[in-house]
C-alpha cells in the first residue's frame, strides 16, 4: 500500500524534536508558576504542542497515498559540502583557497558536463570575491593558504 | 507633525544622495531577483541582511523594502514573458499575461503590469499613511496581554490562510517559536538549549537561519534546472503604448485591486500572495464576459498586480506601528531593525520620524523609479532570464558564507548555515513552509515576554486575556479562525471520501 511518506517522516521527526525539547525543558529548567513563569515554562508547552502537531500531521498520512518527494541527493550533498568546506577552510586555506575549493565542489552536480566552464567559473568567482571583499570592503581575512 | 509636513520631510530625507543610492540599489536588485525564477525576495533580503550592519538603519530598511516591492515588478515581467512566475505573488499574472504575449500584445501586457503596479503602490501608500497615524495612537492603549493575543492571532492566521494543511503550517510556527527560545532567557538569565556552545548565548543567529532556510535550500532545489532558451521579441517603446480601450478596461480593476490589496496587506498573516489571487477571482466575477479570462484579459493582469503592490506596502502598517510583523518578509525587516537596536512600535512615529516618513517617501520614489527604469530596461531583464543558474549559484553560495561570516566573524555561523540549510531542504521536500518557521522564530521572544508580563500583572490569572476588550477581540478571532479551518479540513476529508466512493 502506498503511503504519504513525506508527511509521515516529517510529522514524526517534529514529534521527536518536540518531545526532546519538552523533556529537556522539564528536566533542566525551572517551570515556575503561571504568575511567575520560569525559563522552562514556554519551551515545555511549545515542545508538547509540537509533538502533538507532528502526530496530527503523521497519523492521517499513514492511510493515504502521497506525492513522492523529488529528492536531489547529489545537489544537496555538493551544496552543503561546499559551505562546510568554506567554513572550515577559511582560517586554513585563506579566502582565495576556500572560495576556489567551495566553488569547484558546488559546481559538480550542475547539469552541464565538462571541466572547462567549471575552472573558468572557479577562477572568475575567486577573483571577484578577493577583489570585492578583501580589496574593496577591506575585510580582515587571510587571502592565501597558510603554509605549515 | 501633520501628514503633509511629514511627507515633505520624508521626501527631503529620502532624496539625500546617501539614502537615495540604497533605494535605487534595492529596487534594481529586487527586480533582478524577481525576474530570476528560483530566488525570491525572501532569499534576496536574507542575503542582504549582513550588508545592513554597515549602513544606517533608515537606509537599510529603505533598501530591503525596495528589494521587496522591486521583486514584485520583476516577478510580473517573468510571469508575463515566460509564464515563469519569479515570485509566488505574480503567479496569477501569468494566467492572462502570457496569453496576451501569445496574441502579440506583449508591450501592452507589460505596460498594464507596470502601470497598475504603480497605481496599486500609490493607493497602498495613501492607506499606509492614514492607517499608521490612527493605529499608532490606538496602539498606546495596548497592554502586554493585547500584544501577546494579537501576535498569536497573527501566527494562527498565517498558518491557516493560504496553506493547504493547517497542522503543517502550525507545526512550523511552533518549531520557530521553540527555536526562538534558544539562548539566554531574558527574565532569569538561564541559558536554554545552548548545550555549552558560547556561540548560541545570544540565540540562533537570524542571518544564519534566514540564509540557510531560504538561500541554501532554494539553491539546492534549483541546481538541476536546465538552461532556459526562450526567444523573446524585442519590444519597441512605441509598442508599449496601450490603446484607449485598454486603458479604460484597466481603470476599475486597478482601483479595486489596490483597495483589496491595501486591506489584506495590513491584516497580519495574510499578505500579498493571497490578495493577488483574490483580486483575480473578483475581476472574473464582476466581468461582463468572464469567459475572456485565461485568454488574455487585461483586467486579469491589472487587478492582481495592483493588489500585490498595494499589499506589499500596507504590510508595513503592523510592523511599523505595533512592532509586529504580519508576514515572514516583514519578520526579516523587523529582524534587520532589531539588529540595529531599534524596536519598532507605537512610539516610532514620534521618536524616529525620519525612519517612518523616509520609508513612506522612498516607497513613492522607488516605485516611480521602477516605472521609469523598467520600461526601457525590459530587454536587459529578458536577457538576464537566460543566464543559466549554474553560473550563478556557486557565487551565491560564496556570498552566503562570507555574508554570514562578516556579521560576527565566527566560522561557527558558516557551518550552522549548512546545518540549517539541510534542515530547510528536508522541510521543503516534505512541503513544510520554512517561511512560517521564520515568522515564529522572530515573534517567539516577543510573545514569551508579553505573555509572561501579562500574567505577572494579572497575578497568574489567565482570564486577563478575556477581560481586556482589545485582547478579547483577538482571542475570539483566533478561536473563530481555528474552528473555521477545522471545519474546512473536515469538509475536505468528507468530499475526498465521497469522491473515492464514486470512483469505486
Amino acid at each position: 500500500m502506498r503511503r504519504d511518506w513525506p508527511d509521515i517522516c516529517g510529522g514524526l521527526a517534529l514529534t521527536a524534536v518536540g518531545l526532546l525539547a519538552c523533556g529537556w525543558a522539564l528536566a533542566e529548567y525551572d517551570l515556575g508558576t503561571l504568575r511567575r513563569m520560569g525559563p522552562g515554562f514556554f519551551p515545555a508547552i511549545l515542545g508538547a504542542l509540537l509533538a502533538a502537531l507532528g502526530l496530527i500531521v503523521a497519523l492521517p498520512a499513514l492511510g493515504r497515498a502521497g506525492m513522492p518527494a523529488r529528492v536531489a541527493p547529489r545537489s544537496a550533498v555538493a551544496v552543503l559540502a561546499s559551505i562546510v568546506i568554506f567554513g572550515f577552510g577559511l582560517p586554513r586555506l585563506g579566502l582565495a583557497g576556500a572560495t576556489a575549493a567551495s566553488v569547484l565542489v558546488a559546481s559538480l552536480p550542475a547539469p552541464q558536463p565538462g571541466w572547462t566552464w567549471r575552472i573558468v567559473l572557479m577562477v572568475a568567482i575567486t577573483l571577484l570575491t578577493v577583489l570585492v571583499f578583501s580589496v574593496g570592503l577591506r575585510m580582515t581575512l587571510p587571502v592565501w593558504p597558510r603554509l605549515p | 507633525m501633520t501628514t503633509w509636513e511629514g511627507l515633505l520631510y520624508g521626501i527631503g530625507f529620502a532624496l539625500q544622495p546617501g539614502v537615495l543610492v540604497y533605494c535605487v540599489l534595492g529596487v534594481v536588485l529586487g527586480t533582478f531577483v524577481g525576474v530570476l525564477p528560483g530566488i525570491g525576495a525572501m532569499a534576496a533580503i536574507s542575503l542582504l541582511l549582513p550588508v545592513t550592519y554597515y549602513i544606517t538603519p533608515e537606509a537599510a530598511l529603505i533598501m530591503l523594502a525596495g528589494v521587496y516591492y522591486g521583486a514584485q515588478y520583476g516577478g510580473a515581467v517573468a510571469s508575463i514573458l515566460m509564464r515563469l512566475p519569479g515570485t509566488p505573488q505574480s503567479a496569477v499574472t501569468a494566467l492572462d499575461g502570457y496569453p496576451m504575449v501569445r496574441e502579440g500584445r506583449t508591450g501592452v501586457a507589460l505596460f498594464a503590469a507596470m502601470a497598475s503596479s504603480f497605481a496599486g503602490s500609490v493607493i497602498g501608500i495613501a492607506v499606509l499613511v492614514m492607517l499608521a497615524g490612527w493605529l499608532s495612537t490606538a496602539a498606546t492603549a495596548f497592554g502586554a496581554a493585547d500584544y501577546a493575543a494579537m501576535m498569536i492571532l497573527g501566527l494562527v492566521a498565517a498558518s491557516t490562510i493560504g496553506t493547504g494543511q493547517f497542522a503543517k503550517g502550525f507545526a512550523m510556527v511552533t518549531l520557530g517559536l521553540l527555536l526562538g527560545c534558544v539562548g539566554t532567557d531574558v527574565n532569569s538569565g538561564v541559558q536554554r538549549f545552548t548545550f555549552g556552545q558560547t556561540e548560541l548565548l545570544d540565540g540562533i543567529n537570524l542571518v544564519a537561519l534566514a540564509m540557510g532556510l531560504f538561500g541554501v535550500a532554494e539553491v539546492v532545489a534549483n541546481v538541476q534546472d536546465p538552461d532556459r532558451q526562450g526567444v523573446v521579441e524585442r519590444i519597441g517603446f512605441r509598442r508599449m503604448l496601450p490603446a484607449w480601450a485598454d486603458l479604460r478596461q484597466m481603470g476599475w480593476p486597478t482601483l479595486r485591486g489596490g483597495a483589496l490589496g491595501s486591506f489584506f496587506g495590513a491584516l497580519p498573516g495574510t499578505g500579498s500572495t493571497l490578495s493577488s489571487f483574490l483580486s483575480y477571482a473578483m475581476e472574473r466575477r464582476v466581468a461582463r464576459r468572464p469567459e475572456r479570462f485565461g485568454k488574455g484579459a487585461i483586467e486579469g493582469v491589472a487587478g492582481p498586480e495592483s493588489a500585490n503592490n498595494a499589499a506589499a506596502i500596507t504590510a508595513f502598517v503592523p510592523t511599523l506601528t505595533l512592532g509586529i510583523p504580519g508576514d515572514p518578509i516583514m519578520a526579516l525587516m523587523l529582524g534587520a531593525l532589531v539588529i540595529h537596536g531599534i524596536q519598532p512600535g507605537p512610539l516610532m512615529l514620534e521618536a524616529r520620524p525620519e525612519m517612518f516618513w523616509g520609508l513612506v517617501a522612498s516607497f513613492g520614489i522607488g516605485n516611480l523609479l521602477l516605472l521609469i527604469l523598467n520600461l526601457p530596461l525590459i530587454g536587459i531583464w529578458v536577457a538576464m532570464l537566460r543566464i543559466p543558474f549554474r553560473w550563478l549559484y556557486p557565487a551565491i553560495l560564496v556570498f552566503v558564507c562570507l555574508g554570514v561570516y562578516s556579521v560576527r566573524g565566527l566560522t561557527f555561523d558558516i557551518v550552522a548555515v549548512a546545518a540549517i540549510g539541510l534542515a530547510g531542504y528536508l522541510l521543503a521536500l516534505a512541503a513544510f513552509s520554512p517561511a512560517l518557521l521564520l515568522l515564529g522564530f522572530v515573534l517567539g521572544p516577543l510573545i514569551e515576554t508579553n505573555l509572561r508580563r501579562a500574567l505577572l500583572i494579572s497575578r497568574g490569572d489567565p482570564m486577563v486575556f478575556l477581560e481586556r476588550p482589545i485582547s478579547a477581540v483577538f482571542v475570539v478571532a483566533t478561536i473563530a479562525l481555528l474552528l473555521l479551518s477545522l471545519w474546512q479540513a473536515w469538509r475536505q476529508r468528507r468530499n475526498a471520501r465521497a469522491d473515492r466512493r464514486e470512483a469505486a
